[in-house]
């Protein structure tokens, strides 16, 4: 026990307490001067680039994880609901299976798809629809799409492990009492999955506030996100401008799991 | 599940065509940049892009003929493969006392133990490059990589382990302590055998996200490439279909790993059986 304790403390826990420390120190000549001040958050508050990509990032995050739990939903009720028992599982293992070669060429492969020479365009200007390819890449929606496609299992996955447990019986209970199917799903489904939905939230949204890759490869400047300013002010060794993002960051998210806490604990309550 | 077919209203059925065309437009959405991906590592044009000039193996021959991805495969392997050991001695050790208690923080130990996979990687990264090159003053490694990314991966096995030490029935260690088992032959012949495939299956996963980790890796690995870091360089300057063929090659590989995961077992519960029916015929 004693040896993961060090661990974790040493490799975990240390650096978040130096990430605070360094947020409130200042960088000089390449090195930090351990002057506390709130310096950094000043200057992030006074560029308007950087409220700028606070915004954006968080409109980002918000933006995919609303589409993929709205695309991953219907799916999963469709495969939980629909499919024959025995072929759940493979279509389950199918919707893994990206995962299985490189994060970063699927990322990569979205320029030949969205690309001028890309498979959207191509095809387009083949069927005669447009003259001059349209211009996909190197924007905010680009990133959401791509952070879509790169999240979806995970909300599929979380979601339809919810979906799964629930008796279909009392959908069909309700729609004999009288219940539109739509009130049905929303009155009698929808409550029993929150746990899942809440858990596919948190899977989906706390990653892609960290994302630095996807915007990079295909955001262009317009799709710059947090993580990626992080990642330049430790490229010119700038530590406590990156700790002061990452502390940011960081407050954020423990924030987020505060309030999921308190909506996956009422559902405790009930002892459902 | 019989009875959807024989009910389901004209309603139903509706919902149901419908849905199935959207499973149907979901998987080409999730396929379409890996059949891409593919498809350009047979391109024979340099560009790594459309259009399809040609047919060729040839990038595949130069896969194996390259010394960068060569060595790149083999730190990614090194990586991995303390990764493995660390996570799952690790991850094993600390499943136990959260299951069966005796901790004297048990919610903050949980938080601590499995915040690693919540928080973005780069939170990770950022947080032990400050602590490497800032306080520790040491040289970025293979090692440093090692320790980033055994972070991420040791909560896995952790959690793995703990779900079958949940189900796990300790009467069976109490009667082997009835019967003269001291406390390392009850862990070697009773607990180990029993949580043995959680911990396989934790190693493995370990090994799986190693093997593409590249959001912590890239901030701690120094000079050394890994797979994913060496994709990454070669992205920047724009790829050839080389490194389409690489990952052709990576993706072969873990669906194989994967069906001799689901094979190895089912082969080893086989041969058992047909070894016990066998015995007590020798006898």
């Amino acid at each position: 026990m004693v040896p993961v304790a060090v661990y974790f403390g040493l490799f975990f826990v240390v650096p978040f307490a130096l990430i605070v420390c360094f947020s409130f120190w200042v960088d000089s000549n390449y090195t930090v001067v351990h002057h506390w001040t709130i310096e950094n958050y000043r200057y992030f508050a006074s560029q308007s680039v950087y409220v700028h990509t606070m915004w954006s990032t968080l409109w980002v995050a918000l933006a995919s994880t609303a589409i993929t739990l709205g695309l991953a939903f219907p799916f999963s009720y469709w495969l939980a609901r629909y499919v024959p028992r025995g072929l759940q599982k493979l279509l389950l293992v199918l919707v893994i299976v990206p995962f299985w070669t490189s994060y970063l060429l699927r990322v990569y492969s979205w320029l030949n798809i969205l690309g001028d020479n890309g498979l959207i365009n191509t095809t387009l200007q083949k069927l005669g629809l447009i003259d001059q390819p349209l211009s996909l890449l190197y924007h905010r929606w680009t990133v959401v799409v791509v952070l879509v496609y790169l999240y979806f299992p995970f909300a599929a996955l979380t979601l339809y492990s919810s979906i799964d447990r629930f008796d279909w019986d009392q959908l069909l209970a309700a729609m004999d009492l009288g219940a539109s199917p739509v009130t049905a799903l929303r009155r009698i489904l929808i409550p029993q999955i929150r746990p899942g939905i809440t858990a596919a939230v948190i899977f989906v949204l706390i990653p892609i506030l960290g994302e630095y890759l996807a915007p990079q490869i295909v955001g262009g400047t317009d799709g710059i996100m947090i993580g990626n300013q992080i990642d330049e002010f430790q490229k010119y060794a700038l530590y406590a401008r990156a700790a002061s993002l990452s502390l940011l960051v960081a407050a954020f998210i423990v924030l987020l799991l505060i309030l999921f806490r308190r909506s996956l604990g009422t559902r405790e309550a009930y002892g459902a | 599940m019989a009875r959807e077919a024989g009910v389901l209203s004209g309603r139903g059925k509706a919902a149901r065509g419908v849905l199935s065309g959207y499973g149907a437009f979901v998987y080409v959405f999730l396929f379409t940049p890996i059949v891409l991906l593919v498809l350009f590592s047979f391109n024979a044009s340099e560009a790594g892009s459309f259009p399809i000039t040609g047919w060729t193996l040839g990038w595949y021959r130069q896969v194996f003929g390259d010394p960068d991805i060569q060595d790149a495969l083999r730190t990614t392997l090194k990586v991995g493969v303390q990764v493995t050991a660390i996570s799952v001695v690790l991850g094993t050790m600390a499943a136990f006392p959260l299951v069966r208690g005796g901790l004297r923080f048990p919610a903050g130990f949980r938080v601590a133990m499995t915040l690693p996979i919540m928080i973005p990687g780069i939170l990770i990264g950022i947080s032990l490059l400050i602590l490497f090159t800032n306080v520790l003053h040491v040289q970025l490694t293979q090692q440093t990589a090692v320790i980033g990314q055994s972070l991420y991966t040791t909560p896995f096995v952790l959690l793995l382990v703990a779900a079958r030490l949940e189900g796990f029935d300790r009467n069976l260690e109490r009667a082997a302590s009835d019967l003269g088992a001291n406390a390392f032959n009850r862990l070697r012949y009773i607990v180990l055998p029993l949580i043995f495939p959680a911990i396989l299956a934790g190693a493995l996963f370990a090994f799986t996200l190693s093997f593409d980790e590249f959001v912590i890796t890239y901030f701690i690995i120094g000079s050394s490439n890994t797979l994913p870091i060496y994709i990454y360089t070669q992205i920047k300057y724009g790829i050839t279909p080389e490194v389409n063929a690489l990952a052709a090659l990576v993706l072969v590989a873990s669906i194989a790993l994967l069906l001799l995961a689901f094979i190895l077992p089912a082969g080893y519960r086989l041969v058992r059986k047909l070894t016990r029916r066998a015995a007590p015929a020798a006898a």
